[in-house]
């Protein structure tokens, strides 16, 4: 059975996260392992080699369809991209040396330096670190073999064993993290032929971690604990002070805490909306009752809008409408410039119904309003 | 930049329905009703503008269907969607529910514990901050609607989407509040 990598995503914005955490939450892990694999080092550069192509498959192929999760957070967009394509940036291969490693073993030249990375080069050496631990039960097995012919054969078989790992786990969430795993072996399959000539590969070094890769729950586990982490730093982005906050407690601290108080400031708006509701009551009703049930179904903002106009009329005194920059589509400056009663005040409406500077008239208002809504 | 534009749009139409509703229904309410109406709309319009396709707010709408006080409103703001959503909200309630009863069986069941050996002092450490990672997260499955039938990862998802809705709730809030109370001070 291949393992394709498309076939066990459930959603296509998850993959980027997955494919995050796949890449990035390794790396907390694995500063603290010592590593073992001094007479598997020429096999393991080799493999990275093949990794890093693969990881660039893995990041265009979630590129496009990315966009239904991260589109909703429009900011955060710009950070999980800028998170994707920091990796992506790089087709051409990338050296990353041993600074990653504490005890920087560096064991092969470094021919491909081609650009500078500008995530942190920990990124690919992680990847072909975690696939390296993932393989690891591979190796035991394949020591001293030649790495082109015998990592093939072996990298398939371990696709099935990585495969039937985590069955008790999750269905979906722990299927692509498999998935990619399994891909990636796949992937360095295609990759070991290309390994000679290696011009596009980057170049990393693996360490193997001790001791734990040889567990399938503690493979599931780690690549649960890095969508997690991924997740994490989606959050940490996106809550104002979490970043610099290092710890899972304390952001989840953070988080809570913005939580609740976003919950707490709906409470207040609506006490506030309670307390000053009698007259919007009034005025939608009259308002119904004047403007037909037209108005009804579609044109609420129509119906917004005449709600502000009879309290003019009614009062007589104009009000000038502060400009609330807010991001509808096509916002253009508000109409109402008049002489001054309320210089802060900041319409709902004017925000919502966005009207050109020159239509004045009350009556013209509501149209215009329905129709840019 | 702040919570994207048309999701705001969305939530503003359907909360002035629930709102007109609101104030057509009932005549003498008191402020705390009201205040609890106009919230329910809220929520409920945030929810619909979703449209059930995130779990919290299923489970938000679920809950809101529950009541039958409010039936008509939550009615009314879902639309035409009302009954495939309610029946959507309703069924993943359900299945939740027996997830996370399944869960529980099988958490009792599973005496199994890896042993890692670790030195002492290592293992003191990870375990205290385990326990604090487990309590907050308690803590954050209670404040998301429908928080407790998840696992961390989606959790931790529906957080991100609920923090966004909410903050696009809020905004709109903020702005008809202080337009009608600029307007009432007229």
């Amino acid at each position: 059975m291949v393992l394709a990598l498309d076939s066990h995503f459930r959603a296509s914005e998850f993959r980027i996260l997955r494919f995050l955490g796949f890449l990035e939450g390794i790396k907390a892990g694995t500063e603290f392992r010592s590593v073992n694999c001094g007479d598997k080092t020429q096999e393991i550069g080799v493999e990275s080699l093949q990794f890093g192509e693969e990881i660039q498959r893995l990041i265009s192929v979630p590129q496009e369809s990315g966009t239904s999760f991260t589109a909703l957070l429009e900011l955060p967009t710009t950070q999980a991209m800028k998170l994707l394509h920091s990796p992506e940036s790089h087709e051409t291969p990338v050296d990353l040396s041993g600074e990653v490693w504490s005890n920087g073993r560096i064991d092969r030249p470094k021919p491909y330096h081609s650009q500078s990375f500008t995530c942190p080069p920990t990124f690919l050496s992680n990847t072909a670190l975690l696939e390296h631990a993932s393989r690891f039960p591979l190796f035991a097995t394949t020591e001293n073999s030649p790495e082109t012919s015998s990592i093939p054969s072996n990298s398939s078989a371990n696709s099935h064993k990585v495969k039937q790992e985590p069955v008790d786990s999750d269905s979906n969430p722990d299927s692509s993290p498999i998935a990619l795993k399994g891909a990636t072996k796949k992937s360095k399959n295609v990759a070991n032929e290309a390994s000679e000539d290696g011009e596009k590969l980057p170049y990393v070094h693996v360490r193997a971690r001790r001791g734990q890769a040889t567990d399938s729950h503690s493979l599931a586990e780690r690549a649960r604990r890095e969508k997690i982490n991924a997740r994490m730093k989606l959050l940490q982005e996106l809550v104002p002070g979490c970043n610099k906050i290092s710890g899972t407690a304390m952001v989840l601290d953070e988080i809570i805490n913005h939580v609740q108080s976003l919950q707490r400031q709906v409470e207040l708006l609506s006490m506030r909306l309670a307390a000053v509701d009698p007259r919007i009551d009034f005025n939608l009703d009259s308002l119904l009752a004047a403007e037909s049930g037209s108005l009804m179904d579609s044109n609420f903002p129509g119906v917004v809008m005449p709600l502000m106009w009879p309290e003019e009329l009614v009062n007589g005194s104009r009000q000038q409408y502060q400009q609330q920059p807010w991001h509808f589509d096509g916002l253009h400056q508000p109409v109402c410039m008049r002489e001054e009663d309320n210089p802060n005040f900041i319409t709902l409406e004017n925000s919502l119904l966005s009207y050109d500077s020159s239509a004045n008239s009350a009556s013209l208002q509501p149209n215009q309003l329905k129709m840019e809504l | 930049m702040g919570p994207p534009s048309s999701i705001k749009k969305k939530f503003l139409k359907k909360w002035i329905t629930g709102l007109q509703i609101c104030s057509s229904s009932k005549e003498n309410m008191s402020l705390f009703e009201r205040k609890k109406a106009i919230k329910l709309s809220a929520d409920v319009a945030m929810a619909s503008a979703r449209n059930a396709t995130t779990c919290w707010s299923r489970a938000l709408i679920a809950n809101a269907s529950k009541d039958d006080n409010n039936k008509i409103l939550v009615d009314h703001i879902l639309g035409t969607e009302s009954e495939r959503l309610k029946k959507a909200s309703i069924g993943s309630v359900m299945c939740n529910n027996k997830r996370v009863r399944s869960k529980k069986i099988l958490k009792k069941s599973c005496s199994f514990r890896r042993v890692k050996k670790m030195a002492p002092q290592m293992v003191l450490a990870s375990s205290i901050a385990k326990r604090l990672v487990k309590k907050r997260t308690l803590v954050l499955k209670s404040l998301v609607p429908g928080g407790e039938a998840m696992d961390e990862s989606s959790l931790i998802e529906e957080t991100l989407d609920y923090i966004i809705s909410l903050r696009a709730q809020i905004d709109v809030m903020r702005r008809l509040a202080n337009a009608s109370e600029h307007l009432n001070l007229k």
